[in-house]
């Protein structure tokens, strides 16, 4: 046995026990501010400010788009005009990309059948599988490709702070985080990716608001629905040349819409589940940056636009071939999609839908670029995915043949804005949080919001005599 | 169409089962999960209650006791026999005593509601008057282990929002000041409150709706037996003298001699520069440190930028860098303004 | 960029070195890392960008290094999320360096992050970044004033452009060799602070001869930190140690077998 005891680490634990209410509370304000002390008297010896003229562009260029006036129309207006060059610039090639990859499906088809293949391979393989994946091509890369380096733009920029600072007052009233904002805006290209960009919020509560409600935000998927619905039901009755404008503006009103309910879910939760988590609030304002235009068009290109439409590429195949299936497998001369829609139409009747716009989204679970062309499969009765003819022959498909009214079009984007999120993004907000209770409920409110909404307002308009 | 009537009848049957039946799931099972939750939680109250009265110098009786849980007179009984058998009281005569373990109890629990209020006030931004009673429902039925985990996490506070010490994990009271009951301090002399009792709820709540906050520098205009009249330079609050025995003040020290200058940051106006003073004592947990982290220490300049639409947040210029703050973060630092540059 | 750097991309299974990558929020952390490793991880102009920790390679005159871009932080003491990440790597991945990424316009700020880093390692390199953008704004920056204050090399970079990365790579090389002496500096507070925590530090040494980092421990230990409380109780920290041994043991080893070659 030795004399000296020796040292074991409670004893060192117990040392810092009894040391730490002599220091009182006030020990890590101590620490911290003598280390800027220390780093102000440095900065004193090693820098030199010089003259203060290149701050004031900073500035004036902050006041403006933070102005009271001014800042709220300036956001906006940049809002729409991403969207709508986006819609005009994916048109062409949107057109371009879907006749190559169309023309490329019948001669192989037909090169399938001249050598005596079955039509049943020939149709699962070109008019399903491949069919699927030519839909998601030539609708998701071109509004992606564009959307994607524009909005690369405005990060890198340092615009995109300024509009959590500009917007913060209605989020805090949500009980939300402005910078909840931004994780929004990456939203618009993918929800999963907004999820993600939810780690920027450093506060527990205020980030699984932001995760819980970023679905509020259409993304890319959905936009091609929207844009659709803007184009056919409300930019259709104004003169051609507006009519661009008028669809973006459609959409500018469908996203604030969402915003709307974006409040008004994070103002529930703040409220009431989420009660008694931990909150902060810090935003920083980073000094404007000149963006490299080729690094954005890299990663924009490579990063996000591959990224995504690789994932919706993965989720369209399948989905390509099991709509195939539903629609080629009859019993008694109607096709099992049809047996389904029909079996769906009451419930579809209820919202001011039908049940083959509900079973195209029970199908788009996976990825809801495919909502459309899953529609028009069902209602052309073809056993196949379909491009969709002009604008003009769609309206008169629709309106005439399936008896749309200006409610099956406003509710159809108001359930595509509020419904639940795709397979990737539950995924993804099940690993942020690491809990399946939180992804769970982002399906529940999500989808009880679009019911809810939807059975509104077909109600109402119902009543009213409007349809 | 008779098939699968029965078939329906059927599942329908073993869905109800189900509903009630299941194992951790099911209606019943969390009916007793409930009730043995209610039983510990009176327990715990009643522990919490006879250790206060104890800590006062008052022995507890049984209708006393009954009194304070709200409970029937049956149930007082069951209660007691189970905490005599659990070796957590004694009775001596009609009086009820904490034995060594019960005290050991009392105190974890006592711990445990304290630093969830230190939770809910800094980490949850919680408004005072609400911290108790959430506190009060989180504080039973936690491990040791995790209360030395929220101990931990919170970085070892030493006092409650309220100003109560925390019993650290052995039980001791860390030693800290508990002022001068504000029927015995002078009239017209500055004192800053330190404490502001919260037993009994109401007391608390009238002092709460008076706008006394923790940490606020006041003096005595008007003392008599039924008012007592105060002001902090500005305002000025009435109170009882029954309510103003739960609020303690301190002598004032320099700094607090220096805050009494100092405006918070919100009233500064236009582009005016500041140095600051002072974070306030109720910006506490994360909040307080990510302040600190982005340079906001006491001497430092600096001025609004910009300001938002609604004029809450603002953006102030700090150490070079351009910082938006919300309205009730930046009433939490106190400044004192400099002549313009 | 010179034939000396060569990017590797996301091959790091081969290094000899271990880099880390730290500093505040929004100074262009990724796209040195980027520059570096010739990886494109995503860069954006607002705080908080990178929040998971990303590894890329890099070889410089001839040695690989692996490098390791952390979340951009404040500070290493609110025990925030990212801030455990970074705070985590730089006390238990060992680095053999660390550069700490500072904006060159808004040193003051920067500099709270650069004296913690160097309160717990004295393995490291200052990159004084975004140098373009202060001189934009008129703002000279005296890095070797700045080097003699901190203790360490700083270096004056332009991540986007490739200036000065040279330099800040063979500097990082004459720390690790030990070429380049390093004397960080240590903040002094008031003197009952800095007792406590010396009579701490010294126990800390006590119960762990060779700890690199005891007075960060007993300021981390007196400001309440749980993870280093655990560490303490439970040993890591002697592992820490006993790691660093061998590692060392093992290198000149190496140095002692390739010299001979």
């Amino acid at each position: 046995m030795t004399e000296t005891k020796q040292l074991q680490p409670q004893d060192v634990l117990a040392m810092a026990e009894s040391l730490r209410p002599q220091l009182g509370s006030g020990f890590r304000d101590e620490i911290v501010q003598s280390m800027y002390t220390e780093a102000q008297r440095i900065v004193d010896r090693a820098v030199n400010k010089g003259s203060k003229k290149k701050w004031d562009l900073d500035q004036r260029i902050d006041r403006l788009v933070t102005s009271p006036i001014f800042g709220l129309p300036i956001m906006l207006l940049i809002l729409a005009a991403v969207f709508w060059i986006t819609i005009v610039g994916a048109n062409v090639p949107s057109q371009m990309l879907a006749t190559g990859l169309f023309w490329i499906e019948e001669q192989a088809a037909n090169l399938f059948t001249s050598i005596g293949i079955p039509w049943w391979i020939t149709g699962f393989i070109w008019h399903g599988v491949y069919r699927g994946l030519a839909w998601v091509i030539s609708v998701m890369l071109p509004p992606m490709a564009i959307f994607f380096p524009v909005f690369t733009i405005l990060e890198d920029l340092g615009y995109l702070p300024r509009v959590a600072f500009n917007l913060d007052w209605m989020f805090k009233k949500a009980g939300a985080h402005g910078k909840q904002a931004l994780t929004m805006a990456m939203g618009f290209g993918c929800n999963a990716a907004g999820v993600v960009a939810t780690r920027v919020i450093d506060s527990p509560r205020e980030r699984l608001i932001a995760i819980l409600t970023n679905n509020f935000v259409p993304c890319n998927g959905r936009f091609p629905t929207l844009i659709m619905l803007a184009t056919v039901f409300v930019a259709a009755s104004f003169p051609p040349v507006f009519s661009s404008f008028v669809a973006a503006g459609t959409v500018v009103g469908v996203v604030l819409i969402g915003v709307f309910f974006t409040m008004l879910m994070s103002w529930i939760l703040s409220r009431t589940v989420l009660k008694g988590e931990a909150s902060a609030f810090t935003l920083e304002l980073p000094p404007y940056r000149r963006p490299s235009i080729g690094r954005i068009l890299y990663t924009s290109i490579i990063d996000r636009t591959i990224f995504v439409l690789w994932r919706a590429i993965l989720t369209a195949a399948p989905a390509g071939a099991a709509i195939w299936i539903l629609g080629n497998i009859n019993i008694q001369g109607v096709s099992l999609a049809q047996l389904i829609a029909n079996f769906l139409d009451p419930l579809g009747f209820l919202i001011g839908l039908d049940g083959v716009i509900l079973l195209a989204y029970i199908i788009a679970i996976p990825a809801n670029e495919i909502v459309v062309p899953t529609m028009m499969m069902v209602y052309m009765g073809v056993g196949m995915m379909t491009d969709p003819p002009s604008y003009s022959q769609l309206h008169t498909l629709l309106v005439d043949g399936h008896g749309w009214t200006m409610l099956t079009a406003v509710n159809l984007m108001l359930f595509s804005l509020l419904h639940n999120p795709c397979a990737t993004t539950i995924m993804t907000i099940y690993k942020e949080t690491k809990s399946k209770k939180w992804a769970a409920l982002s399906v529940v409110i999500t989808l009880g919001t679009a019911f809810i909404v939807t059975f509104l307002t077909a109600t109402i308009a119902r009543l009213a005599g409007w349809v | 169409m008779e098939g699968s009537f029965w078939i329906l009848l059927i599942l329908l049957v073993v869905f109800i089962v189900a509903v009630f039946f299941l194992p951790r799931y099911g209606i019943l099972s969390r009916w007793q999960h409930y009730q043995k939750s209610v039983e510990r939680e009176a327990l715990e109250d009643a522990l919490k209650y006879i250790f206060d009265q104890e800590q006062q110098g008052h022995y507890v009786h049984q209708d006393a006791l009954r009194g304070a849980l709200e409970i029937s007179a049956k149930r007082i009984y069951s209660l007691l026999d189970q905490m005599e058998s659990q070796g957590l009281i004694q009775h001596e005569q009609s009086q009820i005593i904490l034995t060594e373990n019960g005290e050991k109890l009392a105190l974890q629990i006592v711990r445990a509601h304290r630093l969830w209020e230190r939770y809910l006030a800094d980490e949850a931004r919680l408004p005072l008057n609400k911290v108790h009673s959430v506190a009060h429902r989180r504080e039973h039925g936690m491990s040791s282990t995790q209360i030395e985990e929220l101990d931990a996490a919170l970085g070892h506070p030493l006092a409650d929002p309220h100003g109560d010490p925390i019993p650290n994990a052995a039980g001791i009271f860390r030693p800290h000041e508990k002022g001068t009951n504000l029927n015995h301090w002078e009239e017209n002399t500055p004192g800053k409150i330190i404490h502001l009792e919260d037993e009994p709820p109401l007391a608390f709540a009238q002092i709460l709706a008076t706008g006394l906050k923790l940490g606020q520098t006041i003096r005595i205009l008007e003392k008599n037996n039924q008012r007592i009249v105060l002001t902090d330079g500005e305002n000025e609050f009435t109170l009882a003298p029954a309510v103003a025995a739960n609020v303690f003040l301190q002598e004032l020290s320099e700094t607090d001699q220096a805050l009494r200058d100092a405006i918070p940051l919100t009233a500064l106006k236009g582009t005016q520069p500041a140095e600051i003073v002072q974070l306030d004592e109720r910006c506490q947990g994360f909040t307080r440190r990510r302040f600190l982290d982005l340079g906001l220490t006491p001497g430092t300049t600096i001025y609004a930028e910009l300001e938002n639409a609604f004029g809450d947040p603002r953006a102030y210029r700090v150490r070079g860098t351009l910082i938006a703050l919300r309205k009730d973060q930046a009433d939490d630092i106190w400044v004192k303004p400099l002549p313009q540059a | 960029m010179t034939a000396q750097l060569a990017q590797m991309g996301l091959k790091v299974d081969n290094f000899d070195r271990i880099i880390a990558l730290a500093g505040n929020p929004n100074t262009g952390k990724s796209t040195l890392f980027n520059a570096l490793t010739g990886l494109k991880q995503h860069t954006g102009n607002w705080p908080g960008k990178t929040v998971t920790r990303a590894e890329g390679g890099y070889e410089f005159q001839n040695v690989k290094y692996k490098l390791v871009d952390l979340p951009g932080t404040y500070s290493l003491l609110s025990a925030s999320q990212d801030e455990e990440v970074a705070r985590d790597f730089i006390l238990f991945g060992q680095p053999d360096c660390t550069i700490v990424v500072t904006d060159a316009t808004a040193l003051e700020r920067n500099l709270n992050l650069v004296i913690q880093v160097l309160e717990i390692t004295d393995k490291a390199v200052v990159a004084v970044n975004l140098m373009d953008e202060a001189r934009r704004k008129g703002i000279e920056v005296d890095t070797r004033s700045l080097s003699r204050d901190l203790g360490v090399p700083s270096i004056p970079i332009v991540a986007r452009t490739g200036e000065g990365i040279q330099m800040l790579l063979s500097t990082v090389a004459e720390v690790i060799e030990g070429e380049v002496k390093t004397q960080p500096i240590r903040v002094q507070g008031s003197p009952e602070y800095q007792r406590s925590i010396t009579t701490l530090a010294e126990q800390i040494e006590q119960l762990y001869p060779g700890v690199p980092n005891a007075r960060w421990l007993a300021i981390r230990l007196l400001d309440g930190d749980a993870r280093v409380q655990s560490a303490i109780a439970s040993g890591e920290i002697s592992e820490l140690v006993a790691s660093q041994r061998r590692a060392d043991v093992q290198f000149s080893r190496k140095m002692a077998v390739e010299g001979r070659q």
